[in-house]
């Protein structure tokens, strides 16, 4: 597949501030990649570079094999959705969406009739049919979602920047469009980046995931070596299904303030701080007395409450330390122990499932 | 009961606030009406009659009173007005256009231009009389009268727009750009739509600043007098009512120009409250 868009070494600082630290990208044509980032790693930066909004300060963009840090966001052919949509008020649904055909500088298209057949087009395909004459104020949330969708992929761009484009949707309809966006993305064989905080919108949404940690791309496969492999503590601990601890390693031993954790042979990944990392859904509880395998590493821990969400349980414990550990029980699997408030409890994982970053 | 007194109270001065305010021009307004020729400038009112607003248009027989010599200093006003209210919006739409982003001296740049509504008229009419004289140029109001109206007007259109684009959305702009529109057009036909309100009010401003303006104008005008100047000129000789029904007429026509831009507004405000709407979903 051939790579639509290629950043290299892109960096941007505000003052003291590396927003964008060396980042290395290559996007591949045709594809759905999501961007995972917390708040302040520096994602919306990245995406308005890409767009030409700013500049970068080193570090080159080749958009489909050209270079463009130096062309103006109008001449970029790059699609952007923004979070707020910034639909344009004065006019209609129609006219949001023919707006870019009729005026953009390269090739407007002035015959009416042909705008209306592209509108009547793309209308259908995003879902928007019987709402063309309404004024944007007019139409609910996820149809003005449509709308910024339509009136940016009319104009034909080979990539689609969304900034957050589901976060000013209520929660039921966030789901819904998800789907609807991956359908719309297939139909126009477009690539989408599409930025979010989001890790459950992250994994769902990106046939790629790539993670931002301040300023550099800390990972980028598919979502489920993401969500299996984290490539370091940093995107562990954005997926927020990781229990952390940091430490040092010894030969055989992680050596943890609760503990030493005996290994079972991990290599452990080099890179960043150390850190030893045991998903939620990993551990089960027991009682003081239950008896523990070789394989197994066993803390104890005081339970503080629990959180029923359906297909499952997630309950939290306090250890010795003061840190809280969180268990997640499918109720599929089996029963899970009943707990009572402020009794001590085994908490027991498989060596081998446990990551170790060093 | 304390709520209700201080209600009372607030009410009271409200209202003496509100009677001084427009006393004076409803006197003025009362005395227009006073009978003429022999009548003066003053209560009682002898008889009721239109006579001073007939004296106006040169509808009544000939007196020892002579018509106000505003004619031509109206039309000269007016031309002034809209001459300034043009130049001060455009230089105020663009120059606030410039300050929304950052630019080298633009903190003293802003201060450069706010001054320019600060400075005492008499202080500026005088300077510029000065100048003129200097390097020879002749004074007309046209001339030195013009830009110093639009030194004065300019900042007050400029701070309309500051704060009118200050809360423009500019992801708007953006959307606009990367769906291959060029800057200039997005101007035209994007932020320009948006922010008309603002500048209708700019406008508005730019009129009233330079039509009543008179400080400014007295030493910077030459011999062909601006309305302000011809109606103060009068005041020198004797006063007659033909100045109050004068007065009725223009405060009439302020009222016809709030009454069009407060229509134009309408449209504006409706546009508006769709982008309200939207910003709150």
């Amino acid at each position: 597949m051939a790579a639509v868009l290629q950043l290299s070494q892109v960096t941007k600082a505000y003052g003291a501030l590396r927003a964008l630290d060396g980042i290395d990208i290559s996007l591949p044509d045709n594809a759905y990649i999501s961007l995972l980032g917390p708040s302040g790693s520096g994602k919306t930066i990245l995406l308005r570079v890409i767009a030409g909004f700013e500049a970068p300060d080193s570090g080159s963009i080749l958009f489909k094999g050209e270079r463009v840090e130096a062309v103006p966001p109008h001449r970029r052919n790059i699609g952007f959705v923004f979070q707020n949509f910034a639909l344009f008020p004065h006019l209609s649904v129609a006219g949001n969406i023919a707006f870019g055909l009729e005026n953009r500088e390269l090739n407007p298209i002035t015959d009416s009739a042909v705008v209306r057949a592209r509108v009547k087009d793309i209308v259908a395909l995003v879902g928007l049919t019987g709402l063309e004459d309404r004024g944007v104020a007019q139409i609910s949330g996820g149809q003005r979602q449509r709308v910024a969708l339509a009136r940016t992929l009319i104009t034909e761009p080979s990539l689609v920047l969304l900034d957050e484009p589901l976060g000013a949707l209520d929660a039921n309809l966030r789901t819904r469009m998800r789907a609807e966006l991956r359908a719309i993305r297939e139909r126009c064989g477009v690539t989408f980046l599409h930025v979010t905080g989001s890790e459950t919108e992250a994994l769902a949404m990106g046939d790629t995931v790539l993670v931002l940690d301040r300023g550099r791309i800390a990972q980028a496969d598919d979502a489920d070596t993401v969500y299996n492999r984290p490539r370091s503590a940093a995107v562990a601990r954005f997926l927020n299904c990781y229990n952390l601890f940091e430490g040092q390693l010894s030969k055989d031993d992680f050596i943890s303030p609760v503990g030493r954790f005996p290994l079972q042979g991990q290599k452990a990944d080099v890179r960043g701080q150390p850190a030893y990392a045991i998903r939620y859904d990993r551990i089960s509880v027991r009682p003081l007395a239950a008896p523990v395998t070789a394989e197994e590493v066993r803390i104890e821990g005081t339970f503080i409450a629990d959180e029923y969400s359906g297909a499952a349980i997630n309950s939290f414990f306090s250890l010795d330390d003061g840190r809280v550990i969180e268990v997640e029980s499918h109720l599929s699997q089996a029963a899970p122990q009943t707990c009572v408030p402020h009794g001590r409890y085994a908490l027991v994982w498989k060596r081998q499932n446990a990551l170790v970053y060093a | 009961m304390q709520a209700s007194g201080t209600k009372l109270v607030l009410g009271i001065y409200t209202t003496l606030f509100l009677v001084f305010l427009y006393g004076p021009m409803v006197v003025l307004a009362i005395l227009s009406f006073q009978t003429g020729p022999e009548g003066g400038p003053q209560f009682p009112i002898i008889e009721w009659s239109v006579y001073w607003y007939k004296h106006l248009f040169g509808m009544t027989p000939p007196t020892r009173i002579a018509p106000l010599p505003i004619e031509e200093a109206l039309v000269r006003s007016l031309v002034l007005a809209v001459m300034t209210m043009i130049v001060s919006t455009v230089l105020g739409v663009t120059s606030a256009q410039a300050f929304r982003k950052k630019f080298t001296g633009s903190g003293f740049a802003f201060y450069l231009i706010v001054l320019g509504m600060m400075v005492p008229g008499v202080l500026v009419g005088l300077g510029m009389a000065l100048i003129a004289n200097a390097l020879g140029i002749d004074r007309h109001w046209w001339g030195t009268t013009f830009v110093l109206h639009v030194v004065y007007t300019y900042p007050f259109a400029f701070l309309v727009m500051l704060a009118i684009l200050n809360r423009f959305d500019q992801n708007v702009e953006e959307a606009s750009w990367s769906l291959g529109v060029s800057p200039v057009k997005t101007f035209g036909k994007v932020t320009f739509p948006l922010i008309f309100p603002g500048v209708l009010s700019a406008m508005l401003f730019a009129f009233t600043l330079s039509y009543d303006e008179f400080s400014r104008t007295l030493f910077a005008s030459g011999r062909d007098l601006t309305l302000p100047l011809a109606i103060y000129g009068t005041f020198s000789v004797e006063v007659h009512p033909n100045v109050f029904a004068f007065g009725v007429l223009t405060t009439l026509f302020s009222f016809a120009l709030l009454g069009t831009y407060a229509a134009l507004m309408m449209l504006s405000i409706r546009r508006a409250r769709r982008v309200a709407i939207q910003e709150e979903a």
